[in-house]
């Protein structure tokens, strides 16, 4: 699939019209994505590290919190409410990439999705499927180990999971220095917060 | 000279590169020469006092020329542009000691302008030449634009106007061709699969680099496979951490509304300081969901538990603490931008 990014210069001549405007279109997507993977790599450390965009994220971060629902305020059902809010974050961080990226893009889709619910009928459906294989799968695919693992980074960085090898590494930099970002934010939320109301907390024994 | 030029315009196309570069050839020994004599006889200073705009003409007049093999104007515009073309190097002699500099550059230029128009036009032909020596697009546009910088430096504003739009005509026609140069290196294999794979091997080990750095531990991992491990095991423990993270902020999230009004100026001092969390944190992480709201209790039970555990644990204990100071005692760990 790589391969065929690269045109043979020998057949843009000869070649009908649809055909080298085909390569010629790949060549520019080529060109483009050089350029944007150059500046994604270069940009993104530094992206998720200015202060700006901390305190954009945290300040979103906040206002996103109010307003959670609370389904259950005490009781067993922290999970739920946890849930929720790791959605929220997301959201909030994909909100923050500003849509430049794959993952932040297939994040901020799949909230559409999931509130229908049929995100968890097909997960169901097709796990079924693999497992009777996954012996002769994997004896079959053993060989590529770098491939395999690199399928694996694909199913966890969300909406990448049939991507192409640079782009995939692309998208798992941002992605990192990302979920950095929101790991150190939530710490200091959760920080200032505990400090804010040791109240209910000092209660312990 | 002047005959063996005049032959060369009975060739075709490629002649004109071809004689420009024999032509510069010619002003450089020429140039040498009025350098070995004494500067600037009176007459030539005159003659380019005058004649700036001629000189500019004079020569996008002789490249058509070349081009169309016009012959007796040919050998006429030549006589009076060489002393032309003398004059407007021997004038920026006597304004600044670089001609040797921008004569070499236009040499190179003109070098890669006869590569860059050879690929163009006879690829069939050119192309024993074009494998022995290929250059990156990307390459020769930046040189392009080091070059033309050079020469604004040089305030040698006849020669690199010129060359300037021959060289945007030439890097038009590359860009309508498209090429992607790659320069082979010695003793490796020069056809253009595996040139296309080195490119891309080249591309996809300079982003595993970028990885590298941002993921801590991956220095030490030797092949892309262990990088990748390790790049799999570092996302899955922030997810990881952001889902525990998620889950404390539940239980907080209703003091969220009773202390927003001093958060949001604390939380941006407190959030700058805080350095990057550690990862190895994994099994901290694992014993405190239990603990749920912590505290002091939290952070005395991981003392209990993992007493011998490396010190990178004492990040999240630390930043359980009440005090204030565990702001600052995160600091001493060694994970830093």
């Amino acid at each position: 699939m790589v391969d065929s990014l690269f045109p043979s210069t020998e057949a843009t001549v000869d070649d009908a019209s649809p055909e080298s405007r085909r390569k010629r279109r790949r060549i520019s997507e080529t060109a483009k994505e050089t350029a944007e993977s150059s500046e994604i790599n270069q940009e993104s450390l530094k992206r998720w590290r200015t202060n700006r965009v901390q305190q954009i994220y945290a300040s979103k971060l906040v206002e996103a919190l109010r307003r959670v629902r609370q389904r259950s305020n005490d009781g067993g059902k922290i999970t739920s409410a946890a849930r929720e809010i790791r959605d929220t974050a997301d959201r909030v961080l994909a909100a923050s990439a500003r849509g430049t990226t794959r993952w932040s893009r297939a994040v901020l889709a799949t909230r559409v999705r999931a509130s229908l619910k049929k995100h968890k009928k097909a997960k169901l459906t097709g796990a079924r499927k693999p497992r009777k294989d996954t012996a002769a799968e994997r004896k079959r695919s053993k060989l590529p180990a770098v491939e395999r693992k690199l399928k694996i980074l694909g199913r966890l960085v969300p909406g990448c999971r049939k991507v192409t090898v640079p782009n995939l590494l692309d998208e798992a930099t941002d992605y990192i220095a990302a979920l950095e970002m929101q790991v150190r934010a939530m710490e200091s939320l959760a920080e200032l917060l505990a400090a804010a109301a040791p109240r209910s907390t000092l209660t312990r024994p | 000279m002047l005959e063996s030029l005049v032959s060369l315009e009975s060739m075709s196309l490629s002649s004109m590169d071809v004689s420009v570069l024999e032509r510069l050839k010619w002003l450089q020994q020429q140039q040498q020469q009025v350098l070995s004599t004494t500067n600037a006889s009176p007459e030539l200073l005159q003659f380019h006092g005058t004649n700036n705009d001629e000189l500019l003409q004079n020569t996008f007049s002789h490249f058509q020329m070349l081009g169309s093999g016009f012959g007796p104007n040919y050998s006429m515009g030549f006589g009076p542009s060489h002393e032309a073309m003398d004059g407007c190097i021997s004038r920026t002699n006597s304004c600044q000691m670089d001609q040797a500099d921008t004569v070499g550059v236009m040499l190179k230029n003109s070098e890669e302008n006869i590569t860059i128009s050879l690929k163009n036009k006879r690829k069939s032909e050119v192309k024993t030449r074009e494998e022995e020596k290929t250059e990156k697009k990307i390459k020769v546009e930046a040189e392009t634009e080091s070059n033309m910088k050079v020469k604004s430096n040089l305030s040698n504003t006849e020669a690199s106007s010129e060359t300037s739009k021959q060289k945007s005509k030439a890097a038009s026609e590359t860009q309508k061709l498209d090429y992607i140069h790659v320069r082979a290196r010695r003793g490796q294999a020069t056809d253009r699969h595996s040139l296309a794979e080195r490119a891309r091997r080249e591309k996809i080990s300079k982003k595993m680099k970028y990885l590298q750095d941002l993921v801590p531990g991956c220095n030490k991992v030797t092949g892309r496979a262990g990088m990748l491990d390790e790049i799999i095991n570092y996302v899955q423990s922030l997810q990881r951490q952001v889902e525990f993270l998620s889950m404390k902020l539940a239980v907080l999230n209703p003091e969220l509304e009773l202390a927003m009004e001093d958060l949001s100026v604390k939380q941006f001092q407190a959030y700058f300081t805080n350095l990057p969390v550690v990862v190895a944190s994994k099994p901290s992480l694992m014993v405190d969901a239990p603990l749920f709201p912590l505290d002091q209790q939290g952070s005395l039970d991981l003392s209990v538990i993992n007493p011998n555990q490396a010190t990178t644990i004492e990040a999240p204990s630390a930043s359980w603490e009440t005090q204030s100071q565990s702001l600052y005692n995160t600091s001493s760990l060694g994970f830093q931008y």
